[in-house]
């Protein structure tokens, strides 16, 4: 009983020592943004940055979408061949993309694939001591390398968000036609009859929040390493598994303040 | 050297401690305006410890750290920028950035520092891997060159800034014989080339007998000795003579043995 | 300029560092000669990333199933309750981040359900029934596959990619013990046991949170709402089939992953990061395949 207490405590201690460390850097990210004109984001790491994550996750982002999308309309088709109203097909499938899975799934894979690359591109440079030496160029990590890191992932999951909901309503046309046997335009006018710009919007809103929390659960996991190689996967593993939560818990807010 | 000039480095009194163990205890040092120092001792000791908290990489537990006569140690890290620009370093891993190639690595300082645009950066980066010898190698990445290689581009790099002081953390250590003696060449013409005072920590004896001008030797978190290599050479303390003869047998602790 | 394959259409294909910015001002002006010669590289060294990395998870699963062959029939070397441990390991790593997740997803999809039935009809008396069957042949096993991607996947792949950039791997072999039996077979048994377990507390988590919101925000009754009848055998099979999927895939591209790390902590982070991808893409994809299937299969059934 002891022990359960002593190890609930310690994972108690441990979640509130990340979740500080997490609020200091968006704070630190904050004032650095401020006070810009102080040193404004290095626009050579900020273009690289926005090209190497751009190049990295379109290509597995529109494919979730895709499968997300015919993900949905199997799972619509599903309960209208019941109601025997195809037409509903599309308002189910697009509803259910627009608001919530396609923001989660791709913030998801976005966790995955940059958000985790960010991780352990840092978190390598941490242990091979490169923030060190950074620091002894005089120039400050947070404003070189973070602050461009943090800016080009937001901004580029709202444009995968956009992206993806236009793939994943394709998707969902797609295995709407070939499995569900629903024509294209049918679907076509499912969706615009059906879908309002503030359930695109809604979704969008959220991938800027996520967008966010991915961006700064994956800096604060890669700078604060520890211990060389297993350091790294193990500092992989916790940004990808707070930014799962962080994304899911934000997900639950944002539906209710902005439904 | 006169005596009696102000110093430009100086430690006084610096504890520090991990982990409650105590590494430095009452460490005071003073290094003169052009002069290369080597600070010497055993691994462990605590070389590398005492010039990381020159820049504020560590921060003292106790005691002052003085730069031209005024206090360094208590500065906010947004404060040490300026500092760190007059007080550059060279790490053992010499920690070149693995994403660019070995020109942007010596741009960087110039495009942050010296208001150059990239192109006229790389340029005067290209002046500064010519001084090295490395121009060559220009465009290669830092994964697809030597170590000493690897070494003398993060010199170009610290010295792109036009520092007064160059702090040098074990700078032969891990490089071929050869490799090592070019390094110990750029050291050894820095005060007359750049004008610029190394404070270099090593265990490499050669170097410490061909390009040291003063050596302190740092045992038990203090100095123990301090003069040129001839007076250490001729020291009785047996120590300094059990260090620079390279001996295992003798009153020196060695952690783990 | 070097060519450089990308490994972003692999999903979690190793390839070269793609850290790096190319010496673009560096190298001479190319000609239209070499731009074609050099697309024609990287779209030769493309298809061999595509290539390189299904035949790799190809191999892999074959080595898993002869690995769990053998030791059926006790050919193989390993640790006694290697399962086990394995299967608490897995469990404590993350049976509170799945019912965390799926929780607040469960309330956040009845939510978003209740909301629009009550603009559109009003009748939420289906609710419940609707959302029950849903989880129970998608929902609860696809999110819980998709968070153990996360937690487990990277989780081995970090653990077998550090043991292997450390010739951990290369001492087991040479003391005569495969890898593959040694540490992969205990993880992909007890992960298709705990991807099952966890998919059906995940789901049973999903379910009562949606209710509580329904409850709460829609004044849904709870014995409108958690009505189970509807639910039939092949719901259930589905969920099933899916899960266990799910178990082998995830461990199985994460050992691959691993098992495939080059250089020290870059490529340890890198067989992390391509776990990550690769697991929760393969469970996607494995989604989409039960589902189209179970929808031809059963017409009208589901």
């Amino acid at each position: 009983m002891t022990a359960l207490v002593t190890s609930l405590g310690r994972s108690v201690l441990a979640l509130g020592r990340e979740l500080g460390g997490l609020i200091l850097l968006g704070a630190r990210l904050l004032h650095a943004l401020v006070t810009w004109r102080r040193g404004a984001p290095d626009a050579r790491e900020l273009w690289s940055a926005l090209h190497r994550m751009g190049n990295r996750s379109v290509p597995i982002v529109l494919a979730t979408a895709l499968f997300a999308g015919g993900l949905m309309a199997i799972q619509a088709g599903t309960f209208v061949k019941k109601l025997g109203a195809t037409g509903l097909a599309g308002w189910g499938a697009g509803y259910a993309v627009l608001r919530e899975i396609g923001p989660i799934l791709i913030g998801l894979m976005f966790s995955g694939r940059v958000g985790a690359n960010t991780t352990a591109e840092l978190a390598t440079m941490t242990v091979t001591e490169q923030l060190d030496g950074l620091r002894a160029l005089a120039i400050d990590p947070l404003r070189y390398l973070i602050l461009p890191r943090v800016l080009a992932m937001t901004f580029m999951l709202v444009v995968l968000t956009v992206l993806g909901d236009l793939v994943a309503l394709v998707g969902s046309s797609i295995v709407g036609y070939t499995v569900l046997g629903i024509e294209w335009s049918t679907m076509y006018f499912s969706f615009a009859d059906n879908l309002a710009p503030a359930d695109f919007l809604h979704g969008v809103t959220k991938s800027v929040a996520f967008g966010g929390a991915i961006a700064l659960s994956s800096c604060h996991f890669g700078i604060s390493v520890r211990g060389g190689a297993a350091g790294v996967g193990r500092a992989v593993n916790a940004s990808v598994v707070s930014s799962a939560v962080a994304i899911v818990v934000l997900d639950f807010f944002l539906t209710y303040v902005t439904a | 050297m006169s005596e009696r000039e102000a110093p430009l480095l100086e430690f006084r009194d610096v504890d520090k401690a991990f982990d409650g163990k105590p590494v430095l205890s009452s460490m005071s040092l003073s290094v003169r305006r052009h002069e290369r120092l080597f600070l010497v001792g055993t691994s462990g000791v605590g070389k590398s410890v005492a010039i990381r908290l020159l820049i504020g990489l560590l921060r003292v537990d106790a005691g002052e750290l003085r730069f031209h006569g005024a206090r360094i140690d208590e500065l906010s890290e947004a404060a040490l920028l300026p500092l760190r620009r007059k007080i550059g370093m060279v790490f053992q891993h010499s920690t070149l950035f693995d994403s660019m190639t070995v020109l942007d690595n010596v741009a960087l300082p110039l495009r942050k520092h010296g208001g150059l645009g990239l192109a006229a950066a790389r340029v005067a980066a290209r002046e500064r891997l010519a001084a090295v010898r490395m121009e060559q190698h220009a465009a290669r990445m830092p994964a697809e060159i030597s170590d000493g290689m690897r070494k003398r581009v993060a010199i170009a790099r610290t010295l792109a800034m036009r520092p007064e002081v160059v702090l040098f953390d074990e700078p032969t250590t891990g490089l071929d014989p050869v490799s090592a003696r070019h390094v110990d060449a750029l050291i050894a013409e820095l005060p007359a080339t750049a004008g610029v005072t190394a404070l270099v920590v090593s265990h490499d004896l050669i170097s410490i007998r061909t390009v040291a001008d003063r050596v302190a030797l740092l045992y038990r978190g203090r100095i123990h000795a301090l003069g040129t290599p001839a007076e250490l050479a001729a020291s009785p303390d047996p120590v300094v003579a059990q260090f620079l003869a390279g001996r295992s047998q003798g009153p020196m602790d060695t952690p783990g043995f | 300029m070097m060519p450089q394959a990308d490994p972003s259409s692999a999903p979690g294909a190793p390839g070269p560092p793609d850290s790096r910015d190319p010496p673009g001002a560096l190298s001479p002006r190319p000609t239209l000669l070499g731009r074609l010669r050099e697309a024609v590289i990287a779209v030769g060294a493309l298809t061999l990333a595509a290539l390189r990395w299904p035949a790799q998870l190809a191999a892999v699963l074959a080595d898993t199933a002869g690995g769990v062959v053998r030791r059926v029939t006790g050919r193989s070397r390993h640790r006694r309750g290697d399962v086990l441990v394995q299967l608490h390991l897995l469990g404590n790593r993350s049976l509170g981040f799945v019912l965390i997740t799926l929780g607040f997803l469960g309330m956040v999809m009845a939510y978003q359900a209740c909301l629009q039935l009550s603009r559109i009809t009003g009748d939420t008396s289906q609710i419940g029934q609707q959302f029950l069957r849903l989880v129970t042949s998608d929902l609860a096993a696809t999110l819980t596959g998709l968070m153990l991607a996360t937690r487990v996947g990277a989780g081995i792949a970090a653990e077998l990619g550090s043991m292997k950039v450390t010739e951990q791997l290369d001492a087991l072999r040479m003391s005569g013990v495969l890898p593959i039996d040694y540490l992969v077979v205990p993880r992909v048994l007890a992960s298709m046991v705990m991807t099952v377990v966890l998919s059906v507390l995940g789901g049973l988590a999903m379910f009562a949170a949606a209710g509580l919101t329904a409850k709460l925000s829609f004044q849904v009754n709870p014995t409108v709402f958690f009505d189970a009848s509807s639910v039939t055998f092949t719901h259930l099979a589905v969920g099933l089939v899916k899960a266990l999927s799910y178990g082998v895939a995830v461990p199985v591209v994460a050992a691959a992953c691993g098992l495939t790390a080059r250089g020290s902590s870059e490529g340890v982070g890198h067989a992390t990061t391509s776990a990550v991808i690769g697991g929760s893409f393969a469970v996607l994809t494995l989604d989409l395949i039960w589902s189209i299937a179970a929808y031809l299969a059963f017409p009208g059934r589901l």
